[in-house]
Protein backbone atom coordinates (compact mmCIF):
# COMPACT_ATOMS: atom_id res chain seq x y z
CA UNK A 1 0.00 0.00 0.00
CA UNK A 2 2.07 2.76 1.52
CA UNK A 3 5.23 3.26 -0.73
CA UNK A 4 8.77 2.11 0.58
CA UNK A 5 11.05 5.67 0.73
CA UNK A 6 13.87 3.72 0.35
CA UNK A 7 15.69 3.57 -3.08
CA UNK A 8 15.90 0.72 -4.55
CA UNK A 9 17.36 -0.54 -7.90
CA UNK A 10 15.28 -2.83 -9.25
CA UNK A 11 14.54 -3.51 -13.10
CA UNK A 12 12.34 -1.38 -15.20
CA UNK A 13 9.35 -4.06 -15.22
CA UNK A 14 9.88 -4.61 -11.24
CA UNK A 15 9.16 -0.82 -10.89
CA UNK A 16 6.23 -0.35 -13.34
CA UNK A 17 4.48 -2.93 -11.41
CA UNK A 18 4.79 -1.37 -8.19
CA UNK A 19 3.72 1.86 -9.38
CA UNK A 20 0.25 -0.06 -10.95
CA UNK A 21 -0.17 -1.67 -7.53
CA UNK A 22 -2.56 1.53 -6.00
CA UNK A 23 -4.28 1.41 -9.02
CA UNK A 24 -4.91 -2.01 -9.52
CA UNK A 25 -5.98 -2.17 -5.41
CA UNK A 26 -8.85 0.61 -6.53
CA UNK A 27 -9.88 -0.65 -9.81
CA UNK A 28 -10.43 -4.37 -8.81
CA UNK A 29 -13.18 -4.20 -6.57
CA UNK A 30 -15.40 -2.65 -8.88
CA UNK A 31 -14.22 -4.32 -11.81
CA UNK A 32 -14.84 -8.13 -9.92
CA UNK A 33 -18.35 -7.20 -9.10
CA UNK A 34 -18.92 -5.97 -12.53
CA UNK A 35 -17.68 -8.83 -14.00
CA UNK A 36 -19.99 -11.97 -11.56
CA UNK A 37 -22.70 -9.23 -11.79
CA UNK A 38 -23.09 -8.03 -15.44
CA UNK A 39 -20.65 -9.31 -17.99
CA UNK A 40 -20.39 -13.15 -17.29
CA UNK A 41 -24.28 -13.90 -16.80
CA UNK A 42 -24.21 -11.49 -20.32
CA UNK A 43 -21.73 -14.16 -21.73
CA UNK A 44 -23.90 -16.77 -20.22
CA UNK A 45 -27.15 -15.56 -21.51
CA UNK A 46 -24.89 -15.66 -24.90
CA UNK A 47 -24.29 -19.07 -24.46
CA UNK A 48 -27.26 -20.00 -22.94
CA UNK A 49 -29.49 -18.92 -26.47
CA UNK A 50 -27.76 -22.22 -28.10
CA UNK A 51 -29.39 -24.32 -26.08
CA UNK A 52 -32.40 -26.09 -25.23
CA UNK A 53 -32.19 -26.26 -21.23
CA UNK A 54 -35.02 -25.71 -19.67
CA UNK A 55 -33.38 -24.41 -16.11
CA UNK A 56 -33.75 -27.26 -13.83
CA UNK A 57 -32.41 -30.67 -15.75
CA UNK A 58 -29.41 -31.53 -15.84
CA UNK A 59 -29.26 -32.51 -20.02
CA UNK A 60 -28.77 -29.75 -22.50
CA UNK A 61 -28.28 -29.96 -26.11
CA UNK A 62 -26.70 -27.28 -28.40
CA UNK A 63 -29.29 -26.37 -30.95
CA UNK A 64 -27.78 -23.55 -33.22
CA UNK A 65 -29.93 -21.15 -34.29
CA UNK A 66 -33.27 -22.76 -33.74
CA UNK A 67 -33.97 -20.26 -30.56
CA UNK A 68 -33.50 -17.64 -32.79
CA UNK A 69 -35.61 -18.90 -35.37
CA UNK A 70 -38.13 -19.48 -33.08
CA UNK A 71 -38.46 -15.97 -31.27
CA UNK A 72 -38.86 -14.76 -35.18
CA UNK A 73 -41.10 -17.06 -35.54
CA UNK A 74 -43.26 -17.51 -32.84
CA UNK A 75 -46.79 -15.56 -33.18
CA UNK A 76 -46.35 -15.05 -29.27
CA UNK A 77 -43.23 -13.58 -29.62
CA UNK A 78 -43.87 -11.40 -32.59
CA UNK A 79 -46.82 -9.98 -31.08
CA UNK A 80 -44.51 -9.04 -27.64
CA UNK A 81 -42.38 -7.60 -30.38
CA UNK A 82 -44.92 -5.07 -32.10
CA UNK A 83 -46.25 -4.04 -28.96
CA UNK A 84 -43.23 -2.88 -27.78
CA UNK A 85 -42.14 -1.11 -30.96
CA UNK A 86 -45.45 0.45 -30.01
CA UNK A 87 -44.63 1.55 -27.00
CA UNK A 88 -41.19 2.61 -27.31
CA UNK A 89 -42.14 4.77 -30.44
CA UNK A 90 -45.62 6.06 -29.89
CA UNK A 91 -44.48 6.55 -26.02
CA UNK A 92 -41.07 8.37 -26.94
CA UNK A 93 -42.99 10.57 -29.32
CA UNK A 94 -45.76 11.58 -26.99
CA UNK A 95 -43.74 11.95 -24.05
CA UNK A 96 -41.57 14.50 -25.48
CA UNK A 97 -43.79 16.24 -27.40
CA UNK A 98 -45.77 16.63 -23.77
CA UNK A 99 -42.59 17.63 -21.95
CA UNK A 100 -41.92 19.89 -24.60
CA UNK A 101 -44.93 21.66 -24.59
CA UNK A 102 -45.79 21.92 -20.86
CA UNK A 103 -41.83 22.43 -20.63
CA UNK A 104 -42.31 25.89 -23.09
CA UNK A 105 -45.35 27.27 -21.25
CA UNK A 106 -43.62 26.81 -17.69
CA UNK A 107 -40.35 27.77 -18.20
CA UNK A 108 -40.82 31.65 -16.56
CA UNK A 109 -39.95 32.62 -12.86
CA UNK A 110 -42.78 32.43 -10.96
CA UNK A 111 -44.57 30.54 -8.03
CA UNK A 112 -47.37 28.88 -10.17
CA UNK A 113 -44.82 27.27 -12.56
CA UNK A 114 -42.72 25.81 -9.95
CA UNK A 115 -46.14 24.00 -8.08
CA UNK A 116 -46.74 23.51 -11.91
CA UNK A 117 -43.06 22.05 -12.24
CA UNK A 118 -43.99 19.66 -8.86
CA UNK A 119 -47.09 18.29 -9.85
CA UNK A 120 -45.97 17.18 -13.68
CA UNK A 121 -42.69 15.66 -12.53
CA UNK A 122 -44.08 13.70 -8.75
CA UNK A 123 -44.82 10.51 -10.70
CA UNK A 124 -41.07 9.87 -11.40
CA UNK A 125 -40.77 8.57 -7.85
CA UNK A 126 -43.01 6.33 -7.63
CA UNK A 127 -42.45 2.78 -8.98
CA UNK A 128 -43.75 2.00 -12.36
CA UNK A 129 -45.51 -1.32 -10.24
CA UNK A 130 -47.40 1.10 -7.77
CA UNK A 131 -48.47 3.37 -10.87
CA UNK A 132 -49.69 0.28 -12.92
CA UNK A 133 -51.65 -0.50 -9.61
CA UNK A 134 -53.12 3.39 -9.28
CA UNK A 135 -54.24 3.07 -13.01
CA UNK A 136 -55.63 0.25 -13.01
CA UNK A 137 -57.65 0.87 -10.03
CA UNK A 138 -59.21 3.94 -11.83
CA UNK A 139 -59.76 2.08 -15.21
CA UNK A 140 -61.07 -1.04 -14.06
CA UNK A 141 -64.53 -1.83 -15.37
CA UNK A 142 -65.96 -0.55 -11.93
CA UNK A 143 -62.62 1.39 -11.07
CA UNK A 144 -62.95 5.63 -10.32
CA UNK A 145 -63.07 6.97 -14.40
CA UNK A 146 -66.32 4.70 -14.88
CA UNK A 147 -67.69 6.13 -11.73
CA UNK A 148 -67.43 9.30 -13.58
CA UNK A 149 -68.77 8.18 -16.62
CA UNK A 150 -71.52 7.20 -15.21
CA UNK A 151 -72.37 10.20 -13.11
CA UNK A 152 -72.27 11.83 -16.53
CA UNK A 153 -74.87 9.39 -17.81
CA UNK A 154 -72.13 8.22 -20.14
CA UNK A 155 -71.78 4.02 -20.69
CA UNK A 156 -68.56 2.40 -19.33
CA UNK A 157 -65.20 1.87 -21.57
CA UNK A 158 -63.70 -1.76 -21.64
CA UNK A 159 -60.26 0.34 -20.72
CA UNK A 160 -58.60 -2.56 -19.55
CA UNK A 161 -60.46 -5.72 -21.16
CA UNK A 162 -60.39 -4.25 -24.65
CA UNK A 163 -57.16 -5.23 -26.39
CA UNK A 164 -57.23 -1.74 -28.48
CA UNK A 165 -58.09 0.15 -25.54
CA UNK A 166 -55.80 -2.02 -23.60
CA UNK A 167 -52.81 -0.92 -25.13
CA UNK A 168 -54.06 2.55 -25.11
CA UNK A 169 -53.99 2.47 -21.71
CA UNK A 170 -50.72 0.94 -21.22
CA UNK A 171 -49.39 3.73 -23.58
CA UNK A 172 -51.08 6.76 -21.45
CA UNK A 173 -50.20 5.27 -18.54
CA UNK A 174 -46.35 5.26 -19.38
CA UNK A 175 -46.44 9.00 -21.34
CA UNK A 176 -48.36 10.28 -17.94
CA UNK A 177 -45.37 9.52 -15.38
CA UNK A 178 -42.72 9.50 -18.03
CA UNK A 179 -42.53 13.17 -19.85
CA UNK A 180 -42.71 14.65 -16.37
CA UNK A 181 -38.70 13.46 -16.63
CA UNK A 182 -38.71 14.69 -19.92
CA UNK A 183 -40.12 17.69 -19.48
CA UNK A 184 -37.49 18.47 -16.79
CA UNK A 185 -34.54 18.15 -18.97
CA UNK A 186 -36.07 20.25 -21.52
CA UNK A 187 -36.59 22.74 -19.19
CA UNK A 188 -32.78 22.95 -18.17
CA UNK A 189 -32.05 22.96 -21.47
CA UNK A 190 -34.54 26.12 -22.40
CA UNK A 191 -33.46 27.91 -19.08
CA UNK A 192 -29.49 27.37 -20.47
CA UNK A 193 -30.04 29.80 -23.73
CA UNK A 194 -28.75 33.39 -23.27
CA UNK A 195 -31.49 35.39 -22.36
CA UNK A 196 -29.60 38.22 -25.16
CA UNK A 197 -30.68 36.21 -27.94
CA UNK A 198 -34.33 36.87 -26.99
CA UNK A 199 -33.83 40.06 -26.36
CA UNK A 200 -32.05 41.00 -30.08
CA UNK A 201 -34.90 38.85 -31.46
CA UNK A 202 -37.29 41.02 -29.69
CA UNK A 203 -36.06 43.82 -30.83
CA UNK A 204 -35.97 42.31 -34.48
CA UNK A 205 -40.12 42.02 -34.02
CA UNK A 206 -40.19 38.32 -34.21
CA UNK A 207 -43.08 36.70 -32.15
CA UNK A 208 -43.05 34.35 -29.09
CA UNK A 209 -43.81 30.94 -31.88
CA UNK A 210 -40.81 32.93 -33.81
CA UNK A 211 -38.36 32.89 -31.32
CA UNK A 212 -39.15 29.11 -29.91
CA UNK A 213 -38.96 27.88 -33.58
CA UNK A 214 -35.85 29.37 -34.76
CA UNK A 215 -33.69 29.99 -30.89
CA UNK A 216 -34.95 27.60 -28.52
CA UNK A 217 -35.51 24.44 -30.84
CA UNK A 218 -31.91 24.50 -32.55
CA UNK A 219 -29.79 25.79 -29.61
CA UNK A 220 -31.42 22.44 -27.40
CA UNK A 221 -30.83 19.83 -29.79
CA UNK A 222 -28.73 18.17 -27.51
CA UNK A 223 -31.24 17.59 -25.12
CA UNK A 224 -33.65 15.87 -27.54
CA UNK A 225 -31.17 13.72 -28.11
CA UNK A 226 -30.97 13.05 -24.82
CA UNK A 227 -34.64 12.76 -24.01
CA UNK A 228 -35.31 10.14 -26.98
CA UNK A 229 -32.90 7.75 -26.49
CA UNK A 230 -33.29 7.41 -22.76
CA UNK A 231 -36.66 7.50 -23.41
CA UNK A 232 -36.71 4.66 -26.08
CA UNK A 233 -34.62 2.75 -24.25
CA UNK A 234 -36.40 2.98 -21.54
CA UNK A 235 -39.46 2.45 -23.30
CA UNK A 236 -38.18 -1.07 -24.97
CA UNK A 237 -37.79 -2.85 -21.23
CA UNK A 238 -41.62 -1.60 -20.02
CA UNK A 239 -42.78 -4.41 -17.78
CA UNK A 240 -43.52 -3.62 -14.31
CA UNK A 241 -46.49 -1.37 -15.22
CA UNK A 242 -47.64 -3.39 -17.88
CA UNK A 243 -47.83 -6.42 -14.71
CA UNK A 244 -49.49 -4.32 -12.89
CA UNK A 245 -51.66 -2.26 -15.10
CA UNK A 246 -52.80 -5.43 -17.48
CA UNK A 247 -51.20 -8.42 -16.74
CA UNK A 248 -50.39 -8.79 -20.25
CA UNK A 249 -53.98 -9.20 -21.11
CA UNK A 250 -56.35 -9.22 -22.37
CA UNK A 251 -55.83 -12.28 -24.37
CA UNK A 252 -51.98 -11.33 -23.80
CA UNK A 253 -52.34 -8.55 -26.17
CA UNK A 254 -50.14 -6.25 -23.88
CA UNK A 255 -47.40 -8.67 -23.37
CA UNK A 256 -44.02 -7.01 -23.80
CA UNK A 257 -40.73 -8.47 -25.00
CA UNK A 258 -39.43 -8.71 -20.94
CA UNK A 259 -43.02 -9.88 -19.86
CA UNK A 260 -42.44 -13.11 -22.45
CA UNK A 261 -38.74 -13.29 -21.95
CA UNK A 262 -39.12 -13.93 -17.83
CA UNK A 263 -42.30 -15.64 -18.35
CA UNK A 264 -40.08 -17.93 -20.59
CA UNK A 265 -37.22 -18.03 -18.13
CA UNK A 266 -39.43 -18.87 -15.37
CA UNK A 267 -43.06 -19.62 -15.37
CA UNK A 268 -42.61 -21.74 -18.96
CA UNK A 269 -39.22 -23.67 -18.43
CA UNK A 270 -37.63 -22.86 -21.59
CA UNK A 271 -34.84 -21.04 -20.70
CA UNK A 272 -32.58 -21.14 -24.04
CA UNK A 273 -35.45 -19.42 -25.69
CA UNK A 274 -35.50 -16.60 -23.00
CA UNK A 275 -31.62 -16.05 -23.41
CA UNK A 276 -32.33 -15.79 -26.82
CA UNK A 277 -34.82 -13.51 -26.73
CA UNK A 278 -33.28 -11.24 -24.36
CA UNK A 279 -30.02 -11.67 -26.68
CA UNK A 280 -32.08 -10.18 -29.64
CA UNK A 281 -33.78 -7.34 -27.32
CA UNK A 282 -29.88 -6.21 -26.32
CA UNK A 283 -28.59 -5.91 -29.81
CA UNK A 284 -31.88 -4.20 -30.37
CA UNK A 285 -31.27 -1.52 -27.63
CA UNK A 286 -27.35 -1.08 -28.38
CA UNK A 287 -28.19 -0.32 -31.82
CA UNK A 288 -31.46 2.37 -31.16
CA UNK A 289 -29.48 4.00 -28.60
CA UNK A 290 -26.58 4.05 -30.71
CA UNK A 291 -28.14 4.78 -34.05
CA UNK A 292 -29.86 7.81 -33.26
CA UNK A 293 -27.10 9.45 -30.51
CA UNK A 294 -25.52 9.56 -34.65
CA UNK A 295 -28.01 10.61 -36.42
CA UNK A 296 -29.06 13.37 -33.90
CA UNK A 297 -25.23 14.32 -33.40
CA UNK A 298 -25.68 15.10 -37.73
CA UNK A 299 -28.79 16.86 -37.07
CA UNK A 300 -27.50 19.00 -34.18
CA UNK A 301 -24.29 19.92 -36.32
CA UNK A 302 -26.68 20.86 -38.78
CA UNK A 303 -28.80 23.17 -36.15
CA UNK A 304 -25.96 25.07 -35.13
CA UNK A 305 -24.90 25.62 -38.75
CA UNK B 1 -32.55 50.71 -23.42
CA UNK B 2 -34.51 47.50 -25.29
CA UNK B 3 -38.09 49.21 -27.10
CA UNK B 4 -40.85 46.36 -26.06
CA UNK B 5 -41.91 45.76 -29.19
CA UNK B 6 -42.99 42.35 -28.11
CA UNK B 7 -46.56 42.01 -29.44
CA UNK B 8 -48.28 41.24 -25.81
CA UNK B 9 -49.80 37.36 -25.91
CA UNK B 10 -53.41 38.19 -26.28
CA UNK B 11 -56.14 37.59 -23.57
CA UNK B 12 -57.03 34.32 -25.81
CA UNK B 13 -53.42 32.94 -25.82
CA UNK B 14 -53.20 33.10 -21.42
CA UNK B 15 -56.66 31.52 -21.41
CA UNK B 16 -55.53 28.62 -24.00
CA UNK B 17 -52.15 28.05 -21.64
CA UNK B 18 -54.22 27.98 -19.01
CA UNK B 19 -56.56 25.43 -20.40
CA UNK B 20 -54.53 23.02 -21.35
CA UNK B 21 -51.82 23.51 -17.82
CA UNK B 22 -55.05 23.32 -15.69
CA UNK B 23 -56.09 19.95 -17.62
CA UNK B 24 -53.11 18.03 -17.37
CA UNK B 25 -52.99 19.35 -14.05
CA UNK B 26 -56.32 17.76 -13.37
CA UNK B 27 -55.25 14.75 -14.70
CA UNK B 28 -52.03 13.99 -13.22
CA UNK B 29 -53.74 14.71 -9.55
CA UNK B 30 -56.91 12.71 -10.16
CA UNK B 31 -54.68 9.49 -8.90
CA UNK B 32 -53.25 10.79 -6.07
CA UNK B 33 -56.59 11.88 -5.02
CA UNK B 34 -59.00 9.17 -5.58
CA UNK B 35 -56.19 6.99 -4.09
CA UNK B 36 -56.31 9.01 -0.89
CA UNK B 37 -59.59 9.97 -0.30
CA UNK B 38 -60.91 6.40 -1.10
CA UNK B 39 -58.25 4.94 1.45
CA UNK B 40 -60.91 6.03 4.40
CA UNK B 41 -63.91 5.00 2.19
CA UNK B 42 -66.08 1.51 2.52
CA UNK B 43 -66.06 -0.16 -0.44
CA UNK B 44 -69.87 0.82 -1.43
CA UNK B 45 -68.86 4.31 -1.27
CA UNK B 46 -65.86 3.95 -3.46
CA UNK B 47 -67.95 2.42 -5.91
CA UNK B 48 -70.69 4.89 -5.79
CA UNK B 49 -68.54 7.85 -5.97
CA UNK B 50 -65.25 7.22 -6.11
CA UNK B 51 -64.54 11.00 -6.43
CA UNK B 52 -66.66 12.82 -3.72
CA UNK B 53 -65.32 13.23 -0.38
CA UNK B 54 -67.95 11.28 2.23
CA UNK B 55 -67.58 12.52 5.61
CA UNK B 56 -70.48 10.69 6.72
CA UNK B 57 -67.97 7.23 5.83
CA UNK B 58 -64.91 8.37 6.92
CA UNK B 59 -63.20 5.44 8.77
CA UNK B 60 -59.37 4.97 9.74
CA UNK B 61 -60.42 0.96 10.13
CA UNK B 62 -58.87 -0.07 6.34
CA UNK B 63 -55.87 2.07 6.41
CA UNK B 64 -55.65 0.17 10.25
CA UNK B 65 -56.21 -3.03 8.49
CA UNK B 66 -53.86 -2.62 5.49
CA UNK B 67 -50.61 -1.51 8.23
CA UNK B 68 -51.54 -4.68 10.50
CA UNK B 69 -52.65 -6.91 7.85
CA UNK B 70 -50.75 -10.09 7.93
CA UNK B 71 -50.58 -10.43 3.97
CA UNK B 72 -48.38 -7.61 3.74
CA UNK B 73 -45.71 -6.24 6.82
CA UNK B 74 -45.58 -2.76 5.51
CA UNK B 75 -43.61 -1.33 8.42
CA UNK B 76 -41.17 -4.64 7.68
CA UNK B 77 -41.17 -3.58 4.06
CA UNK B 78 -40.40 -0.28 4.77
CA UNK B 79 -37.29 -0.79 7.16
CA UNK B 80 -35.91 -3.78 4.85
CA UNK B 81 -36.53 -1.44 1.40
CA UNK B 82 -34.33 1.31 3.11
CA UNK B 83 -31.55 -0.93 4.57
CA UNK B 84 -30.91 -1.88 1.06
CA UNK B 85 -31.08 1.45 -0.18
CA UNK B 86 -28.64 2.26 2.61
CA UNK B 87 -25.97 -0.51 2.43
CA UNK B 88 -26.20 -0.31 -1.91
CA UNK B 89 -25.67 3.22 -1.48
CA UNK B 90 -22.51 2.74 0.67
CA UNK B 91 -21.32 -0.17 -1.53
CA UNK B 92 -21.52 1.22 -4.51
CA UNK B 93 -19.81 4.52 -3.13
CA UNK B 94 -16.99 2.37 -1.85
CA UNK B 95 -16.35 0.69 -5.40
CA UNK B 96 -17.24 3.59 -7.53
CA UNK B 97 -15.47 5.99 -6.35
CA UNK B 98 -11.71 4.81 -6.14
CA UNK B 99 -12.10 3.36 -9.53
CA UNK B 100 -13.51 6.32 -11.07
CA UNK B 101 -10.70 8.08 -9.60
CA UNK B 102 -8.24 5.86 -11.54
CA UNK B 103 -10.44 6.31 -14.65
CA UNK B 104 -9.98 9.89 -14.63
CA UNK B 105 -6.27 10.80 -13.55
CA UNK B 106 -5.22 7.86 -16.17
CA UNK B 107 -3.45 8.41 -19.70
CA UNK B 108 -3.31 4.54 -21.06
CA UNK B 109 -5.77 3.15 -23.54
CA UNK B 110 -6.70 0.35 -20.76
CA UNK B 111 -8.23 3.05 -18.70
CA UNK B 112 -10.35 4.16 -21.64
CA UNK B 113 -11.37 0.71 -21.74
CA UNK B 114 -11.93 0.41 -18.10
CA UNK B 115 -14.54 3.71 -18.91
CA UNK B 116 -15.89 1.67 -21.33
CA UNK B 117 -16.84 -1.44 -20.47
CA UNK B 118 -18.64 -0.24 -17.29
CA UNK B 119 -20.78 2.31 -19.48
CA UNK B 120 -21.69 -0.43 -21.61
CA UNK B 121 -23.66 -1.50 -18.75
CA UNK B 122 -25.75 2.31 -19.53
CA UNK B 123 -27.48 0.29 -22.54
CA UNK B 124 -27.96 -3.60 -21.25
CA UNK B 125 -31.41 -3.96 -19.66
CA UNK B 126 -31.15 -5.28 -16.46
CA UNK B 127 -33.41 -7.70 -16.97
CA UNK B 128 -31.82 -9.05 -19.89
CA UNK B 129 -28.58 -10.20 -17.89
CA UNK B 130 -31.32 -11.43 -14.45
CA UNK B 131 -31.98 -14.56 -15.30
CA UNK B 132 -28.03 -15.55 -16.04
CA UNK B 133 -27.57 -14.00 -12.48
CA UNK B 134 -29.56 -16.07 -11.25
CA UNK B 135 -27.52 -19.12 -11.99
CA UNK B 136 -24.37 -17.06 -10.64
CA UNK B 137 -25.99 -16.37 -7.99
CA UNK B 138 -26.88 -19.80 -7.40
CA UNK B 139 -23.15 -21.06 -7.90
CA UNK B 140 -22.02 -18.49 -5.65
CA UNK B 141 -24.31 -20.02 -3.35
CA UNK B 142 -26.34 -16.10 -2.26
CA UNK B 143 -29.43 -17.13 -4.51
CA UNK B 144 -32.59 -15.85 -2.29
CA UNK B 145 -30.01 -14.15 0.03
CA UNK B 146 -30.28 -10.59 0.80
CA UNK B 147 -26.48 -10.51 0.32
CA UNK B 148 -26.98 -11.77 -3.15
CA UNK B 149 -29.62 -9.28 -3.98
CA UNK B 150 -27.52 -6.40 -2.35
CA UNK B 151 -24.68 -7.85 -4.78
CA UNK B 152 -26.71 -7.44 -7.65
CA UNK B 153 -28.57 -3.92 -7.21
CA UNK B 154 -24.66 -2.45 -6.30
CA UNK B 155 -23.23 -4.13 -9.28
CA UNK B 156 -26.69 -2.36 -11.68
CA UNK B 157 -25.81 0.98 -9.87
CA UNK B 158 -21.77 1.42 -10.66
CA UNK B 159 -22.23 2.14 -15.13
CA UNK B 160 -24.17 5.46 -14.03
CA UNK B 161 -22.05 5.82 -10.85
CA UNK B 162 -19.00 5.39 -12.44
CA UNK B 163 -19.89 7.69 -15.62
CA UNK B 164 -21.02 10.16 -13.38
CA UNK B 165 -17.83 10.05 -10.72
CA UNK B 166 -15.11 10.01 -13.21
CA UNK B 167 -17.08 13.03 -15.34
CA UNK B 168 -16.43 15.11 -12.16
CA UNK B 169 -12.85 13.96 -11.20
CA UNK B 170 -11.63 15.13 -14.33
CA UNK B 171 -12.69 18.32 -13.18
CA UNK B 172 -10.47 18.50 -10.18
CA UNK B 173 -7.04 19.85 -10.75
CA UNK B 174 -4.13 17.52 -10.18
CA UNK B 175 -2.72 19.78 -8.05
CA UNK B 176 -4.59 18.38 -5.19
CA UNK B 177 -3.01 14.93 -6.07
CA UNK B 178 0.43 16.21 -5.97
CA UNK B 179 0.41 17.66 -2.85
CA UNK B 180 -0.70 14.84 -1.10
CA UNK B 181 1.82 12.69 -3.06
CA UNK B 182 4.76 15.56 -1.56
CA UNK B 183 3.31 14.69 2.08
CA UNK B 184 3.91 11.40 1.64
CA UNK B 185 0.49 9.88 1.03
CA UNK B 186 0.22 6.99 -1.20
CA UNK B 187 -2.17 6.92 -4.05
CA UNK B 188 -4.84 5.45 -1.90
CA UNK B 189 -4.46 7.66 0.75
CA UNK B 190 -4.26 10.55 -0.81
CA UNK B 191 -7.43 9.84 -3.03
CA UNK B 192 -9.43 8.98 0.43
CA UNK B 193 -8.09 11.86 2.18
CA UNK B 194 -7.87 14.28 -0.17
CA UNK B 195 -9.56 13.83 -3.00
CA UNK B 196 -12.81 12.30 -1.80
CA UNK B 197 -14.07 14.80 0.70
CA UNK B 198 -14.56 17.35 -2.67
CA UNK B 199 -16.77 15.05 -4.30
CA UNK B 200 -19.70 15.97 -2.18
CA UNK B 201 -22.04 17.16 -4.45
CA UNK B 202 -21.71 14.50 -6.77
CA UNK B 203 -22.23 11.78 -4.30
CA UNK B 204 -25.06 13.68 -3.00
CA UNK B 205 -26.38 13.32 -7.02
CA UNK B 206 -25.45 9.58 -6.97
CA UNK B 207 -27.15 8.80 -3.18
CA UNK B 208 -30.18 10.69 -4.68
CA UNK B 209 -30.26 9.04 -8.01
CA UNK B 210 -29.55 5.68 -6.67
CA UNK B 211 -32.00 5.61 -3.52
CA UNK B 212 -34.97 5.96 -5.71
CA UNK B 213 -33.77 3.18 -8.21
CA UNK B 214 -33.08 0.84 -5.64
CA UNK B 215 -36.38 2.20 -3.68
CA UNK B 216 -38.58 1.38 -7.06
CA UNK B 217 -37.26 -1.65 -8.24
CA UNK B 218 -39.63 -4.37 -8.32
CA UNK B 219 -38.41 -6.85 -10.74
CA UNK B 220 -34.70 -7.66 -9.42
CA UNK B 221 -36.48 -8.57 -5.63
CA UNK B 222 -38.95 -10.55 -7.17
CA UNK B 223 -36.60 -12.74 -8.93
CA UNK B 224 -33.86 -12.76 -7.00
CA UNK B 225 -35.40 -12.94 -3.06
CA UNK B 226 -38.15 -14.91 -4.90
CA UNK B 227 -41.69 -15.44 -2.62
CA UNK B 228 -39.63 -18.55 -1.10
CA UNK B 229 -37.22 -16.22 0.58
CA UNK B 230 -40.22 -14.77 2.35
CA UNK B 231 -38.53 -11.29 2.40
CA UNK B 232 -40.64 -8.65 0.58
CA UNK B 233 -39.87 -4.80 -0.19
CA UNK B 234 -42.39 -2.32 -0.87
CA UNK B 235 -43.00 -3.23 -4.56
CA UNK B 236 -42.75 -6.97 -3.79
CA UNK B 237 -44.78 -6.56 -0.83
CA UNK B 238 -47.62 -4.59 -2.89
CA UNK B 239 -47.41 -7.06 -5.85
CA UNK B 240 -47.72 -9.92 -3.35
CA UNK B 241 -50.94 -8.03 -1.39
CA UNK B 242 -52.91 -6.66 -4.42
CA UNK B 243 -52.84 -9.38 -6.81
CA UNK B 244 -54.12 -8.43 -10.46
CA UNK B 245 -57.60 -6.90 -10.66
CA UNK B 246 -58.34 -7.05 -7.45
CA UNK B 247 -61.08 -5.62 -6.68
CA UNK B 248 -61.41 -5.50 -2.98
CA UNK B 249 -60.67 -1.85 -3.49
CA UNK B 250 -61.26 -1.08 0.76
CA UNK B 251 -57.95 -3.12 0.65
CA UNK B 252 -56.44 -1.56 -2.61
CA UNK B 253 -56.03 1.97 -1.62
CA UNK B 254 -54.75 1.66 1.42
CA UNK B 255 -52.11 -0.38 0.86
CA UNK B 256 -51.26 1.48 -2.23
CA UNK B 257 -51.49 5.05 -0.18
CA UNK B 258 -49.08 3.20 2.21
CA UNK B 259 -46.68 2.04 -0.45
CA UNK B 260 -46.78 5.42 -1.93
CA UNK B 261 -46.13 7.31 1.01
CA UNK B 262 -42.52 7.54 1.59
CA UNK B 263 -41.31 8.23 -1.47
CA UNK B 264 -43.83 11.52 -1.58
CA UNK B 265 -41.94 12.55 1.53
CA UNK B 266 -38.85 11.87 0.24
CA UNK B 267 -39.66 13.75 -3.35
CA UNK B 268 -41.35 17.13 -1.18
CA UNK B 269 -38.18 17.42 0.51
CA UNK B 270 -35.83 16.65 -1.95
CA UNK B 271 -37.26 17.82 -4.98
CA UNK B 272 -34.34 20.20 -5.63
CA UNK B 273 -31.63 17.43 -5.49
CA UNK B 274 -33.51 15.07 -7.60
CA UNK B 275 -34.01 17.53 -10.31
CA UNK B 276 -30.57 18.83 -9.86
CA UNK B 277 -29.07 15.06 -10.10
CA UNK B 278 -31.24 14.10 -13.21
CA UNK B 279 -30.50 17.14 -15.16
CA UNK B 280 -26.53 16.75 -13.94
CA UNK B 281 -26.73 12.66 -14.33
CA UNK B 282 -28.45 13.62 -17.99
CA UNK B 283 -25.82 16.25 -19.63
CA UNK B 284 -22.77 14.93 -18.61
CA UNK B 285 -23.44 12.59 -21.39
Amino acid sequence: MSSTIAPQRRSGAAQRWRRRVPGLIMATPAVAVFLAMFVIPMILAGVLSFTDWTGYSLNFDFVGWDNYARAFRNPRSISAAVFTGVIALVGTLFCNLVGLAIAALISGPGRSNTILRTIFFYPYVISSLIIGFIWSAMLAPTGAVNGMLASFGLPAMPFLTDPTFAKASVIFTIVWSHFGFNMILFLAGIKSVPAEYYEAATVDGASRWQQFRSITVPLIAPVFTVNIVLTLVGLLKAYDVVLSLTDGGPAGSTQTIVYQILKDSFANSALGFGAAQSIVLLIVTAVIGLGVTLVRRRAEQKAVD
Amino acid sequence: MIRQTRNRPSALVGGIRWLVLGVVAITMLIPMYTMVINAFKPQKDIIESPLLITPQSFTLDFLWAAITSSKFNVIAAYGITLLFVVVVNIFCILLSAPVAYVIARGRSKWHLGLLLLFVSGLFIPGQVTLIPVVFVLRMLGLINTIPGFILFETAATLPVTIFLFSAYLRSVPRDIDEAAALDGAGPVRAFWSCIFPIMKPVVATIVVLNSIGVWNDFVSPQIILGPSSGIYTVTTGVYAAVGQFSTDYTQVFPTLLLAVLPAMVFFIVMQRHIIGGLVAGATKG
